[in-house]
């Protein structure tokens, strides 16, 4: 087979312009196809991580953004009663914007002294002791600091709120990445002094033995009396939830990425029979030569996958670049799905363009090592 | 004992509502070392022949034994690897591939075979020098003359030392002079290699370069001159 290998090359490059065209057409459906699954992949590791099942979020009842959630700090002491709970972490949250948005930006106020033990985050610059010392010094994710150029020292505001940058960290968690933290009462008194001793919602660690669900249920039932009623999930049940309109949107665009590989589909298909069909003669020769009916169908079958990895190789490549450069995340009601470049996205999008290569290229490669072939050599 | 043994051959095929049969019933021979030109008008039946004795098309009746192998018994496939091992093509259009060199369309068929690169690389060279082209070896098609393309398509029918040669109208789109060079280099061919070939023409001067003329007439050999073997 690769002893023909540069009739095949030879063959793509004789229409160049028509092996370009395809190869772009099948690039740019490829790329759109990848920016949608890294949607979903993003989604995907926000709501499926450990972190997701095992922790809790105690929120306001019946509201979701979080500027319009108010719990009472104290209820970390009610809450830290319940069996099962071994740890209660209370987050004040400020977002710039709660509606769907392609730059949200999400400060999380925590008590900075147990920010380490709560968060895996690897500090890339600067150093912790600045970040707790300092009442006004924040830590800012490394993709939101690549995506607003922020760099270690400057003054980050936002509205009326203005922070110090005392250390840019990294995260398994490529959530984690786009968020920013500060100290939980500088984020509580720059929403003014009424909102002292108010939060946003209390994160919960269970331990091993209890269920996530049962101790949920036990937190309601526990802040019952108290004066705002609570509604409490598992942290990825809270975000799904939080941001559910989104996840529609992005469940819908799943289709889109259908559209896209039918697209390359048909675009390759048709690439390939009007080759056959210009080719004729030229296929009759070869078989006349020897070549086996089978073996002119791996050529034509080579020529259309050829096409089709270029086109999935350059779009693939084209959105791990944007996806790395962009640092994009979409988000609302102050939680964010990041957009990551990944290895697995990568190599779903070239086996999609290895299929849809095989697929669009049979039909058209069948029919040329059927056509008879006296009819067929005397064909112009 | 004869290469090609032909018995009972017969070839219909249906276009619209009219039956035509090509070829009927037809008995023929060809000794090792022959060179035979089919003669005849249009629509006797001649490139059907030789189409059916170059195993691309496939009879509704007959056997044809090409050195003890018969054709009419093999599968798709095996026909494939019978004409890449046995049958040397000359087309009458040439039919090169645009986008290969001659030195690479030469080189087509010995692809097909097992054979070391170096081996089909003095295969190559040698026939292109036959032909007398191995100064045009990196020449693509549209760089070359008729008669030059026609040479390569030769060579590249001779290339992997084939059982027959088969030639339907080799010089029929060539000019004069070109087209006597071609019929000299066909039949040094077939007397200085021995190779045996089937050529079919209607020109009756370039049927004579070959030792035997065949005129065909309704599906059938019509006047076998004496020393023929062939009968109907």
């Amino acid at each position: 087979m690769f002893r023909f290998a540069p009739y095949v090359c030879k063959t793509l490059w004789r229409h160049r312009l028509r092996s370009l065209l395809t190869i772009s057409g099948s690039a740019v459906a490829i790329f759109v196809m990848g920016f949608i699954h890294s949607v979903q992949q993003g989604l995907d590791r926000m709501v499926q991580g450990e972190d997701a099942q095992r922790r809790l979020i105690v929120f306001q009842e019946n509201r979701f953004c979080p500027t319009s959630s108010r719990l009472p700090e104290d209820y970390a002491r009610r809450i830290a009663q319940v069996p099962g709970v071994t740890d209660v972490l209370p987050i004040q949250v400020w977002t710039n914007n709660c509606r769907a948005s392609l730059d949200v930006v999400v400060v999380h106020g925590v008590p900075a002294t147990r920010l380490p033990e709560h968060r895996k985050l690897r500090l890339e610059q600067g150093q912790w002791d600045n970040f707790t010392q300092r009442s006004d010094a924040a830590v800012v994710g490394r993709q939101f600091a690549q995506r607003r150029r922020v760099r270690l020292g400057d003054q980050l505001t936002f509205g009326s709120m203005s922070v110090h940058v005392a250390g840019i960290f990294a995260s398994d968690s490529a959530a984690e990445e786009d968020l920013i933290y500060c100290h939980l009462l500088f984020l509580q008194l720059a929403a003014g002094q009424s909102a002292a001793g108010l939060v946003t919602q209390l994160e919960v660690k269970v331990d091993e033995q209890t269920d996530p669900d049962t101790a949920a249920k036990q937190i309601d039932e526990q802040l019952r009396t108290g004066l705002v009623p609570t509604a409490t999930r598992r942290k990825g049940a809270f975000q799904t939830a939080t941001i559910s309109d989104l996840v529609d949107l992005i469940a819908y665009s799943y289709w889109l990425s259908l559209a896209c590989v039918g697209l390359v589909l048909s675009l390759v298909a048709t690439t390939t029979v009007m080759s056959v069909q210009d080719r004729v003669q030229e296929h009759a020769v070869l078989q006349t030569l020897g070549v086996r009916p089978g073996r002119l169908m791996r050529l034509i079958l080579a020529e259309s996958t050829l096409l089709c990895l270029a086109g999935g190789a350059a779009g693939v490549g084209l959105a791990w670049l944007v996806l790395q450069w962009g640092q994009f995340s979409v988000g609302a009601e102050g939680v964010a799905i990041t957009l990551r470049p990944s290895a697995e996205l990568a190599t779903a999008g070239l086996l999609v363009s290895l299929g849809l290569g095989l697929m669009a290229g049979f039909l058209p490669a069948y029919q040329a090592s059927r056509t008879p072939l006296v009819a067929a050599l005397r064909q112009s | 004992m004869p290469l090609i043994e032909i018995r009972n051959l017969t070839k219909r095929f249906r276009k619209g509502d009219e039956v035509i049969t090509p070829v009927l019933e037809l008995d023929l021979d060809i000794e090792p070392g022959e060179f035979v030109a089919l003669m005849g008008k249009s629509g006797t039946g001649k490139s059907t022949l030789l189409n059916l004795v170059a195993g691309i098309d496939r009879p509704d009746t007959g056997s044809i034994m090409v050195a003890g192998t018969d054709l009419t018994r093999l599968s798709r496939g095996q026909l494939a690897d019978w004409r890449a091992a046995h049958l040397g093509y000359v087309f009458q259009t040439h039919n090169l591939v645009p986008v290969l060199t001659a030195y690479e369309n030469v080189e087509l068929p010995l692809l097909l075979l097992p054979m070391t690169s170096r081996e089909r690389r003095n295969r190559v060279d040698f026939a292109l020098q036959v032909v007398g082209l191995s100064d045009r070896a990196q020449h693509f098609p549209r760089q070359l003359s008729g008669g030059q393309e026609q040479r390569v398509g030769i060579a590249r029918a001779i290339v992997a030392h084939p059982t027959v040669v088969v030639a339907d109208e080799p010089t029929g789109n060539l000019d004069e002079e070109t087209s006597r060079q071609i019929q000299t280099l066909l039949q040094e061919l077939n007397r200085q290699l021995g190779m045996t070939m089937i050529m079919v023409t209607h020109d009756a001067e370039v049927a004579s370069i070959a030792s035997r003329q065949l005129h065909m007439e309704h599906g059938r050999v019509a006047t076998p001159p004496p020393t023929l073997t062939a009968t109907v």
